[in-house]
């Protein structure tokens, strides 16, 4: 179970870190297209896509990894408390997670139902790139019930301690 | 229940959520939502999904993961050594001696990296144990790498300033020319410095480096020359308008490659490493990009950036009084949140603020950088100081210490700007096409 669903979270990377390989390639062959002044419609909205895939998908990942950053400065104070905080911003998470999840399916739902098409110039049906936010949102929602339910059960989380050179600063 | 009240409401559950130690992107997404049920009838979780959607698939946004990845490349080079030694022989005989290293080291990592962090850790990695081998002062070594390091932020690429020109729908581009000649400015002074303080005490001065001749100088610093180009190619592209920033981005990715397959460390499993590192990097970004544009959406219909610009402007402050006042507020914010997250969380607020007042909002980029950068080697809560303190294994306070000259030269820097607006905004308004 806990190898499955691990497996699960870092798919989600690795498929988001395709999604980042081909931002790359669409960018790259933005500009060789217009070098060569052949035509390639869209291009902007695709890289678009895989900016929102190369995201989304890699949140659940990101989370266990310690990537995403919060404001430890209370928590770590609050001494025998602290599993309590951690407990509660947990729930939160979870609470919030699953929220996004539902909207998220349900975006991509209707979107589907009333044939959105993209405004750009990719006529896409929107559906189709709004999955990537979907299956996101929704591995999201199951990595905090598996860490909520970790925390609860064995007093510890999946987190990954955080990694300081990691963040964007 | 009244305006007022429900304004409390809404500011409790954000400090209340922040401060609990939830993560700062969904701590914004749960504020926002609370938001749209206190002040409107619109339905909140598809107006969330709308926003979060074209927020988080924008085009202008896909230069952010772009230069993460390059910087993550780099960092795993041997950049790091080749810098120190073909920096060193130029640098030996200035007064303060090799502590110029951390500067312009600094500096050079800068044009590649957008992050301070990335830049202090590659930069410290190699340029702090040459240096206290060299019996350098210890709060000197520490203090000009902490204050150095902020270039990171400053001189393009910079994360932070593609996501201030994502908020507020300006130009990456202007924005990152903007910062050239303000981080250079800045590196000066922080070398101005180091070159002071060694006639100063002279009995902090460290044994003079071994003379060289100009073509040994030269021969040790061949090195530097791909980085150099990678430079060249990213700035200068943008610069003359070739390319815009996503495209300099790719370029750079493409360079980094490049440049690491040609020093032999470029292995598959690098790759990859840097590739995930990108991956879990920008998935950070994204998901505090992706609840402030949301809690954007929502604070517009509290109501509270239109009542804050107003009180404001009522207040009569001058321009210097106002920015003044800002930069106050951004190092108190920049005591609990991050740069980027105070940037993002405070804009919904402050444009409006700011455009009311006539503020150019290129300059107000480099001003807000600058600013959120003092923050970030200030404690309780400063980025620089923990990398700094999981490399030396000194104390928080001790970092903070010897940071301190360069936080006031920082001060000094927001002075200047203010003063002297055309810092920042000389090279934009020169950009061609």
């Amino acid at each position: 179970m806990r190898t499955s669903l691990d497996g699960l979270y870092f798919a989600g990377g690795v498929l988001a870190a395709g999604f980042m390989v081909a931002i790359l390639l669409i960018i790259v062959g933005q500009m060789v297209t217009r070098w060569t002044g052949i035509a390639f419609p869209g291009s902007t909205d695709y890289a678009g896509y895989c900016m929102a895939a190369a995201s989304f998908l890699a949140f659940p990942y990101a989370l266990n990894a310690g990537s995403h950053i919060r404001v430890t400065l209370v928590l770590s104070r609050l001494g025998s408390y602290q599993r309590a905080g951690e407990i509660w911003c947990m729930a939160i998470g979870t609470i919030l997670a699953c929220y996004f999840a539902w909207y998220a399916v349900r975006a991509v739902y209707w979107s589907h139902f009333l044939g959105d098409i993209s405004q750009g110039q990719d006529e896409l049906p929107l559906w189709i790139p709004q999955l990537s936010m979907a299956f996101g949102g929704v591995l999201l929602a199951i990595a905090f019930m598996d860490n909520l339910i970790s925390l609860i059960i064995t007093g510890r989380d999946n987190i990954e301690a955080e990694k300081l050179r990691d963040a964007g600063h | 229940m009244n305006e007022l009240a429900l304004t409390g409401i809404f500011l409790f559950v954000l400090f209340l959520l922040l401060g609990s130690g939830v993560w700062v992107g969904l701590a914004l997404l749960g504020v926002a939502v609370v938001g749209m049920e206190l002040f409107t009838s619109r339905p909140a979780g598809d107006a969330m999904i709308t926003t979060i959607w074209s927020s988080s698939s924008s085009w202008s946004l896909t230069a952010l993961p772009l230069f993460i990845w390059m910087g993550e490349i780099l960092f795993r080079t041997r950049l790091s050594e080749d810098m120190f030694k073909g920096l060193a022989p130029w640098l030996a005989r200035l007064p303060g001696g090799l502590l110029h290293t951390n500067i312009v080291g600094c500096t050079v990592f800068a044009a590649v990296s957008g992050s301070s962090a990335a830049t202090l850790t590659t930069v410290g990695k190699m340029a702090i144990p040459e240096l206290r081998r060299r019996e350098y002062p210890e709060h000197m070594v520490i203090g000009t790498l902490a204050g150095a390091a902020t270039l990171g932020l400053m001189i393009p690429p910079s994360l932070i300033l593609i996501v201030y020109g994502v908020t507020i729908n300006e130009s990456i581009t202007q924005l990152f020319i903007a910062g050239i000649l303000p981080g250079l400015v800045l590196a000066s002074m922080f070398m101005a410095y180091v070159a002071i303080r060694s006639f100063v005490k002279p009995d902090e001065r460290p044994v003079a480096e071994p003379r060289m001749t100009f073509a040994q100088k030269v021969a040790m610093s061949r090195f530097l020359i791909p980085v150099l180009l990678l430079i060249a190619v990213v700035i200068g592209s943008m610069y003359l308008g070739f390319a815009t920033a996503t495209e300099a981005a790719a370029f750079g990715v493409i360079g980094a490659l490049v440049l690491a397959a040609s020093q032999g460390s470029l292995s598959f499993q690098t790759f990859l490493e840097s590739l995930m590192g990108a991956t879990r990097t920008s998935a950070m970004i994204a998901l505090i990009l992706a609840g402030a544009a949301f809690l954007t959406l929502s604070m517009g219909f509290t109501g509270l950036p239109r009542a804050v610009a107003e009180f404001i402007s009522e207040l009569n402050l001058s321009r210097t009084e106002l920015l003044i006042a800002l930069m106050v507020f951004y190092i108190i914010v920049g005591c609990f949140l991050d740069g980027i997250s105070s940037v993002v969380l405070t804009m919904a607020v402050v444009e409006p603020m700011i455009r009311q007042a006539g503020i150019d909002v290129i300059w107000f980029g480099i001003f807000i950088v600058v600013v959120v950068e003092m923050a970030q080697i200030t404690p309780p809560i400063g980025f620089n100081l923990f990398v700094l303190q999981g490399m030396t294994n000194h104390d928080i306070g001790y970092i903070a210490r010897a940071a301190i000259p360069m936080f006031l030269i920082m001060v000094v820097m927001v002075f200047l700007l203010i003063a002297f607006p055309s810092i920042a905004t000389f090279l934009p308004s020169s950009l061609s096409g």
